[in-house]
Order: structure tokens, then C-alpha cells, then sequence
């Protein structure tokens, strides 16, 4: 694996994260291509033998550039009470791993995520994590995420919500 | 009763028979210790819906409260109800949320058990075991009661509860109304499982009876025309036992009437509906209410994108501890609907009612709010010193019923508290063994 390529995408998720810690939602939507898919399918507990804990058919998010834009959008107005007071976010992220794939404009990124999520004077944090497996692409000049798959850890998860983005 | 005394019952129904209820009742911990001896137990409680284990050996695992539940088609095709747990020495026996096996394997001494609940295997049963064993006596405990209605599978703990259709009254209705319209519905995936910070009987209410906090919790979705606006009137509906449900309905007959479900479903409505259910749901915008104590449900609109969908979406408010809820969410649809109008109606469940969903997000920041604003002693001092008495005075002693409503039950027009009125009064009937009855009053 190139260092330099590896290096410009690590640069990127890192940058990700800083950009939804400080709610900077419009700069962060310019991270994806306009044909992104963001999904997370629901995990679930199963017995080994009955094979992968992932379910396809269910999903926390199945999110394209259009959706996320809604998501964004709504987030801001003044009555979106759950941003009111501006919980506050913590995006972990570690564990990146990169690999070619078939386009040579475009890498597959393995990494782990944990995010944090801090309200008001609330003694509870909510907590999401897992991994995530990405496509990254090289567009004009720039890497932008095209594929996102979130794998949460949790069957049952321990946040109120997702108004968060992961 | 441990601590609480009748007194306090006394004055909690004093407080009811004003439209009041003492803030206390929602996290107290004697409150919380009675209601899973009197309430839970003795009341049907939602375990699924029959789609979720449609052949023989297919399972779920569920809770009611904090007895683990597995529910199981049988070889026989019967769908059977057992507390989740090896008889042998009590240990919890499936550790999976669903799947489908023919047989049910304790790990820790290597009992066996199929999936009518039978004790079939007993590790080194001819070394270790003579006759005191009698495998017959030694099967998986029944959960006492299992009955179901339209597909939806309700369980309860006591033997003597009436009967499942006794118990859910005139929600039959609406239930035929709701799942039965079409001719049966589906669970699409398995539910969603989050836990939020709150007072079951508050989430119970927050879907059951209370359409007033719409147009301020809200407001976000309307701000981005996500809700639909259109001239509606609404109703309130009192049903027995706790249950409620709200109807919006539009004043005209929409231009896509039946909640905008696909045209093929239509001639189903009119095979299965009555023309009274029928006539209501042509005019439908959103269903939504409960069944007391844990289940409520929305059959509303929604959508992010062009269009809006309908979707059922269920409920079970499942208590952790006075402040803590475990919620359990599926999507109901119907199951003659074209699979691509299922797809997106399961995606604009995910975009409004899911734990990401536009409505959920700000629902979920208010219930953990009341439950910071609970924890001190102007709400936890049960003498009510502070006169610390949450308000359900709307329409109280004001609003009469509308003899016009074509539903049964007893129907409110517009915005008022009277369902939750009359599950407070079912909720205390309960707790007491009916020693507090409260005034008829709704």
C-alpha cells in the first residue's frame, strides 16, 4: 500500500471526525459523492450456527447525498430540540486499515469508530461503536467518501437516540 | 405495600379525580416494585406478531419486563409461549434474539428441549438418572397464557385473566381496522432496540394520549414540510382497560384516500373492512394510541423524499427501572402490498419513527428531560407539600363526547387528556386491587 495514499486517507477520516464534533454538518457533507450510499444495518444477536449477525433487511440508516442533506437541514432549524443544547460529540477513530480494489481511483478503508455523545449536565453518555467499511475515492483533486457500511457493536443500543451522524 | 400506605393511594386518586396526577407516581420506587407485582403480571402484554415465526422450530426471544420469554412454532405448527429459561437449575436456555432450530440445548448440565417445550435429551440420563427423573414433569415452563389477536401474539402471567379479546375490548375495532385491513400483515426485519432514558407509563402516554405535544416537539418536521399539513379534525378515543387511540382524519376524501397505500390494496379494504371501518380509513391521515400497559402503535404518513408512505409501526415500552425503557420497535406492513412500496415504507419508518428518525430524535430529548426534573424532593415528597401534580386538565369537566363518531368507545373531539385520565384510573384500579376506583369522570 502506497504510504502516501494511506497517509491522505487517514488525513480524511480524522478530518471527518473534527468536521461533526464541531457540528460543521455543511462542510462535512461535502466529504461524500453525490452517488454516496451511508447504511447501518441493524446487528443482532444469533446463535453461531446461524450464521452472520448482520441483518440486510433492517437498517438504522440507508442514507443517500439527498437524505443526508434532509438529515443536515433539519438538525439546524430552531426547533430541532435534540441539538438545542449542543450536545457534544466525540468521533473516535482507529484501526484504519486500506486496500486497492478493482478502480484504481477508489480504496476500500476498514476502520473502527467509537463516538461519544455528551447532554447537557447529564450524567449519562451515550455511546455508539463498531466499524466501519468504506470506498474512497479520488475526485478532482480531492478523497470523498463514496460507500459507507456502519457495523454497530450494540443489539440493543445504548444511546436515546441517532440524531448523530457515525 | 411496603411503604406506601393507603393514604397515598388516597391522595394520588384525589389528585385524579381533578385531572391531576402527583409527578412522584413516575419514578417512585415503591410505586415502580408494586407495578411489577400487580400491574405487568396481570395484564396481556405484547410478544410479537405470528409473521416473525412462521415455520416450525422458527423462534423470537422477548422480555415482559424481566421474565425472558421464548416464543416458538411448534413441528406441529402451534405457536407456543415459555419462560426463557432451563427448568433444571433456572438458567436463561436461548441466548439468541431469533432463529429456527428444531431443539433447545441448555449449555450448563446438557438439557435438551423441543420446540413444543418437551424435555427430550438429559445428558448421561441412564449413568446418572434412575426414575426419580420424570422427563414428562421436567419440560419448559408455559408462559400461563397465550392468546393472540389479528396476528398479534399477547401473553400474560395470570391464569385467571379474561380473555384476550375480554381484556382488549372495543380495540378489536380498530385493530381489525389497523392490521386486519388488507388481510394480514408482515414484520419487515427485526425490531429495533434502543434504551432511552424515561417513565414507561410516560412513553405508554406520549404515543396513547397525548397528540398535543406534535405541534411543539415536533414543530422541526413541519418547519420542513416532512408532516403533511392538511385540514384535519381528530378524535380522542376512551377504550377499556387503559387502551386508547386518536384518529385524524382529512375533511374531504383525499385525492390518494386509505392513507395513500397502493390501489392494489383497496378491493382488500372492502373484503375485510366493514363499511363504518372502511368509510374511516378512506379518510385517514394518522392512527395512533395504545394497549395498556406496554404496547402502543402509529399508523401514520411519511416520507423524506417525493412521496409519503404508510407503515405501521409498533411499540413496546419495556421498563428497566422507573427511569429506563428498553423500546422495542417494529414496522408492520401489509403483506399484499407490491414489495416496492414495502421498501419504502420501511424506509420512511427509518427516516421518522426509527431511533434516527426526524420524530424520534426530539421525542427521546423530552421523556430523558421530565425523568432530570424528577429526581428531587419538591417531586419526590409524597405528601405533596409542593403541590408537585402534573396536569392532564384538558377538556376535563368541559369537552363532551361526540355521539357522532362512528367508532366505538367514547370519542372526544379534538385535543383532550382523556385517555390518559382513564389509564391513570386503570393504572391505580391495578396497583390496589381496585381498593381506589376513582370517579367514573373521564
Amino acid at each position: 500500500m502506497n504510504p502516501e495514499i494511506r497517509a491522505a486517507i487517514e488525513e480524511l477520516l480524522y478530518h471527518e471526525a473534527y468536521l461533526l464534533d464541531h457540528r460543521r454538518y455543511g462542510e462535512w457533507l461535502d466529504l461524500f459523492t453525490d452517488d454516496v450510499v451511508y447504511r447501518m444495518p441493524v446487528r443482532v444477536t444469533r446463535e453461531r450456527r446461524a450464521g452472520s449477525d448482520v441483518d440486510p433487511t433492517a437498517v438504522y440508516f440507508d442514507e443517500t447525498k439527498a437524505s443526508l442533506e434532509k438529515r443536515v437541514k433539519r438538525l439546524s432549524v430552531r426547533s430541532a430540540w435534540v441539538e438545542e443544547n449542543q450536545p457534544r460529540h466525540r468521533h473516535f477513530v482507529s484501526n484504519v486499515v486500506v486496500r486497492p480494489t478493482e478502480r484504481p481511483d477508489e480504496y476500500a478503508v476498514r476502520s473502527y469508530f467509537l463516538v461519544l455523545r455528551s447532554r447537557g449536565s447529564d450524567p449519562d453518555v451515550d455511546r455508539v461503536f463498531g466499524e466501519r467499511e468504506d470506498r474512497v475515492r479520488h475526485v478532482e483533486g480531492q478523497w470523498k467518501i463514496a460507500a459507507r457500511e456502519l457495523v454497530v457493536d450494540e443489539a440493543v443500543l445504548h444511546t436515546i437516540n441517532l440524531a448523530m451522524f457515525l | 405495600m411496603g411503604a406506601l400506605q393507603a393514604e397515598h393511594f388516597r391522595k394520588i386518586r384525589e389528585a385524579m379525580d381533578r385531572g391531576l396526577l402527583p409527578q412522584w407516581v413516575l419514578t417512585d420506587p415503591d410505586v415502580w416494585a408494586l407495578e411489577q407485582e400487580r400491574v405487568f403480571p396481570r395484564t396481556w402484554q405484547f410478544l410479537g406478531h405470528e409473521s416473525e415465526v412462521p415455520v416450525p422450530g422458527a423462534f423470537v426471544t422477548r422480555w415482559m419486563v424481566h421474565d425472558p420469554v421464548l416464543v416458538v412454532r411448534g413441528e406441529d405448527g402451534e405457536i407456543r409461549a415459555f419462560l426463557n429459561a432451563c427448568p433444571h437449575r433456572g438458567t436463561l436456555l436461548c441466548t439468541a434474539d431469533a432463529g429456527t432450530q428444531a431443539a433447545f440445548t441448555c449449555p450448563y448440565h446438557g438439557w435438551t428441549f423441543d420446540a413444543q417445550g418437551a424435555l427430550i435429551g438429559v445428558a448421561l440420563a441412564h449413568q446418572v438418572w434412575g426414575t426419580e427423573l420424570c422427563r414428562a414433569e421436567w419440560g419448559l415452563k408455559p408462559i400461563p397464557r397465550l392468546e393472540r389477536y389479528q396476528g398479534l401474539l399477547f401473553g400474560t402471567l395470570d391464569p385467571a385473566a379474561p380473555p384476550l379479546v375480554e381484556y382488549l375490548g372495543a380495540m378489536t375495532w380498530y385493530l381489525d381496522l389497523l392490521v386486519g385491513r388488507s388481510g394480514g400483515m408482515e414484520v419487515w426485519g427485526p425490531p429495533h432496540r434502543w434504551v432511552v432514558a424515561g417513565n414507561w407509563k410516560l412513553l405508554y402516554e406520549n404515543f396513547t394520549g397525548d397528540p398535543y405535544h406534535v405541534q411543539s416537539t415536533h414543530r422541526s418536521t413541519v418547519e420542513l414540510g416532512i408532516t403533511p399539513q392538511r385540514v384535519v379534525r381528530g378524535w380522542q378515543v376512551v377504550l377499556p382497560h387503559g387502551h386508547g387511540i386518536n384518529v385524524t382524519q382529512y375533511l374531504e376524501v383525499p385525492e390518494r384516500p386509505y392513507q395513500r397505500t397502493p390501489e392494489a390494496l383497496w378491493p382488500r379494504f372492502r373484503e375485510h373492512l366493514n363499511p363504518v371501518q372502511e368509510e374511516l380509513l378512506r379518510r385517514a391521515a394518522v392512527l395512533v394510541g395504545g394497549i395498556f400497559p406496554t404496547l402502543s402503535f402509529v399508523s401514520p404518513l411519511h416520507g423524506t423524499g417525493e412521496d409519503l408512505y404508510n407503515f405501521l409501526n409498533l411499540r413496546v415500552w419495556r421498563p428497566l427501572a422507573p427511569d429506563r425503557v428498553e423500546v422495542w420497535s417494529w414496522c408492520l406492513v401489509d403483506r399484499a402490498a407490491p414489495e416496492a412500496y414495502k421498501r419504502a415504507a420501511y424506509k420512511a419508518y427509518v427516516d421518522s419513527f426509527g431511533p434516527s428518525g426526524t420524530l424520534e430524535q426530539d421525542d427521546t430529548e423530552m421523556w430523558a428531560r421530565v425523568m432530570q426534573a424528577s429526581r428531587g424532593w419538591m417531586v419526590r415528597d409524597k405528601t405533596l407539600n409542593y403541590n408537585n401534580v402534573i396536569n392532564y386538565l384538558m377538556g376535563f369537566g368541559r369537552v363532551e363526547p361526540d355521539p357522532t363518531f362512528p367508532g366505538p368507545g367514547t370519542a372526544y373531539p379534538g385535543f383532550v387528556d382523556a385517555v390518559s385520565r382513564s389509564t391513570h384510573r386503570f393504572w391505580l384500579h391495578l396497583l390496589t386491587d381496585g381498593a381506589e376506583e376513582g370517579s367514573g369522570e373521564a
